[in-house]
């Protein structure tokens, strides 16, 4: 065993400096060495490649700018990339920090593509495309998706029954668009709405008990 | 939608509310409890061990998830997996969006450890789930050693005592609304120091004699805790700039609060007293510091001041009015509230006691260590026989503090052995 001369204390593992006072301690007289606690690697490199994108987006829509500003078009392209691009990293941000809950991050990503859509409809002279398609398909998908995920990855009931049960009613909301006459396109509306009234009935059904626990343990007071 | 079980889930206890919003990547809120054995830990009778155990302590076997009011625990179907170590000490247990078990199973070479989230049990909580543990290994481990009449596990309490919210059977509420705290806050001297790096913590672990500790302490006519937490307000006071002796040094020293209620809940039940001490108006001589800490420790450990701690706690919860806040903004009102009860405080200790284990294992464990994830340097302490140890957790590379604490019981003839993680 080492022992430190200064602090007058028996090091219990093989080292070469003492960890209470950083003196250099005597070479050990045992040939094996002791370990305590392994070495733990850094970790600090794994978020390079989220940094490299960053970058590698900064520069794009620095470089378009500039191109622009030297050979002005009429359309202001370069202001779509910047915005095209946030879209992307608004989307990236949820679906990295949503990461660990695949059902949740659907309702997300049905929220943040509608809203990007038709922002973008907006953006881009309001032609409807986002009310018509987009959003109706967008629920649909959702839907259909998180039971094909609940089924391949055998999630339980309480993983997924609530998100459902949310995505179902997200898959109500073109009832507004036919009601109001949003849309020029009808039937993406109504096959929306039809298969949220089958899943939701599916889930009262056949779940209403599960629906009732999950609403008693998430809202307990 | 196949399974159609029946989802099982509970509420947090009130010592365990604080812990979910507290939690950053530098104070994880996670303690590590680690067994030495005298050979090498064989990771598939570890791994089987397992089972057994979570058998009889199924809280374990639950994931921390958020409600709209408040967080709870629902029951899991995740297995645990027996790995080597391979993170830093006390590493993140909960992480908001994942459904993970809020405990890791885990060997390096001689020893078996543990690390649990502090929502999910207390010190002595945790140490009579580790004991089972060892217990399960070392009767798989040794089959053919142990004697035929080797006894079978006792279960010190049925399965529900175990779950049992301890906090919520001793409250009553009319005491609670006599009992409000009117006791100025002071702001306590704070401990400063250069950070690790990646938020690791560093461990300074010390292993004594029992028993050559507790002679000094006799010497000194007092309890190896008394002792030790006096020792440690001397070696802050030795450490300390004289310019920053106008705030005290206040100690945080967590009371287990099933010695003075019936209780046998391995879940958390315990509440916390502040001991004071004034260098810049009281005696420097560790004689006089050892007479004012024992005074405290009287003081506070009476049925009646436990009483008191323990309705102050529960009328918080209890208020119908905190009840419907939503849980983002009571995450955000526990952790301001947190911040300001930190600078109240200059570090804590605490003595998890004597760990107990048949005797035919004796030939078999070498000690037994307990530390916490720290946000400032702090000290657990444990023994098992004659071994205790003394580990100092600190998010700082500074040492004096270590160095002076041991520096005092090896002038005094006892011999120290140390050890750290860095």
């Amino acid at each position: 065993m080492q022992h430190c001369t200064h602090c007058n204390v028996e090091i219990l593992e093989t080292r070469t400096t003492c960890p209470l006072c950083g003196n250099k301690l005597p070479a050990p007289q045992e040939k094996e060495s002791v370990v305590s606690f392994p070495q733990i690697p850094s970790y600090l490199k794994s978020h390079m490649t989220l940094r490299i994108l960053l970058f590698v987006s900064i520069v794009m829509v620095v470089l378009s700018f500039t191109i622009y500003f030297i050979f002005p078009t009429e359309l202001n392209w370069p202001l779509l990339l910047l915005l095209g691009l946030l879209s992307i990293w608004l989307d990236m941000i949820f679906l990295v920090q949503k990461r660990f809950h695949i059902p949740k991050k659907i309702v997300w990503q049905v929220a943040i593509i509608s809203l990007l859509s038709v922002f973008w409809d907006w953006n881009t002279g309001w032609r409807g495309w986002s009310l018509n398609y987009v959003i109706p398909l967008l629920c649909i998908t959702a839907l259909l998706l998180m039971y094909s995920i609940a089924v391949i990855m055998k999630l339980g009931n309480r993983d997924y029954i609530t998100y459902a049960f949310m995505s179902a009613l997200f898959g109500f909301i073109p009832i507004l668009f036919l009601l109001f006459d949003w849309v020029t396109v009808e039937y993406p509306s109504i096959i929306s709405i039809a298969v949220s009234f089958i899943f939701l009935s599916a889930i009262f059904i056949l779940q209403g008990n599960s629906i009732k626990t999950e609403i008693e343990k998430r809202f307990h007071i | 939608m196949k399974e159609n079980k029946k989802i099982r889930w509970r509420r947090l206890d009130n010592a365990s509310k604080i812990f979910p919003p507290t939690v950053t990547n530098r104070d994880t809120k996670v303690f590590r409890l680690y067994c030495e054995l005298t050979e090498e830990v064989d990771p598939k009778l570890l791994q089987e061990a397992v089972s057994p155990t979570l058998d009889s302590f199924p809280l374990y076997r639950s994931v921390l998830r958020r409600g709209a009011f408040w967080y709870y625990f629902e029951s899991s179907d995740l297995e645990p997996v027996v790995e080597e170590e391979s993170r830093p000490i006390c590493a993140p247990l909960y992480l908001k969006e994942e459904k993970s078990l809020l405990f890791r199973v885990f060997y390096f070479k001689k020893r078996i450890s543990v690390e649990i989230f502090h929502a999910l049990s207390d010190g002595a909580g945790a140490n009579w789930f580790f004991e089972t543990l060892i217990y399960h290994y070392m009767t798989l481990k040794h089959k053919n050693d142990l004697p035929e009449d080797f006894p079978t596990l006792r279960y010190k309490a049925s399965m529900s005592q175990k779950m049992d919210d301890s906090f919520e059977k001793t409250y009553y509420k009319k005491r609670a609304a006599e009992n409000v705290d009117k006791s100025p806050s002071v702001k306590a001297y704070q401990l400063r120091g250069t950070k690790v790096e990646e938020n690791r913590t560093k461990l300074i672990e010390g292993t004594l004699s029992v028993k050559k500790v507790l002679e000094l302490a006799h010497e000194y006519n007092t309890t190896l805790t008394v002792f030790m937490t006096a020792l440690y307000f001397y070696a802050i006071n030795k450490d300390m700039p004289s310019k920053m002796r106008k705030d005290p040094v206040v100690l945080q020293v967590p009371i287990n609060l099933r010695q003075f209620f019936e209780s046998n809940t391995a879940r958390n039940f315990f509440a916390t007293m502040n001991i004071q001490y004034d260098f810049s108006r009281e005696s420097h001589e560790l004689q006089d510091i050892i007479h004012s800490v024992s005074e405290s420790f009287k003081n506070e450990l009476t049925r009646d001041k436990v009483n008191h701690h323990l309705d102050q706690l529960m009328a918080l919860e209890k208020n119908p009015f905190a009840r419907v806040i939503p849980l983002p903004v009571k995450d955000l009102a526990l952790k301001i509230a947190n911040h300001i009860k930190d600078r109240q405080i200059t570090s804590s200790i605490s003595n998890v006691g004597r760990i107990i284990m048949p005797k035919e294992f004796e030939p078999y464990i070498h000690k037994f260590s307990v530390f916490v994830s720290a946000r400032r340097p702090q000290i657990v302490m444990c023994s098992y026989r004659d071994q205790l140890v003394v580990s100092f957790t600190s998010p700082y590379q500074d040492t004096d503090l270590q160095r002076t604490y041991f520096e005092f019981l090896t002038s005094r003839g006892i011999q120290v052995g140390i050890s750290s993680n860095l």
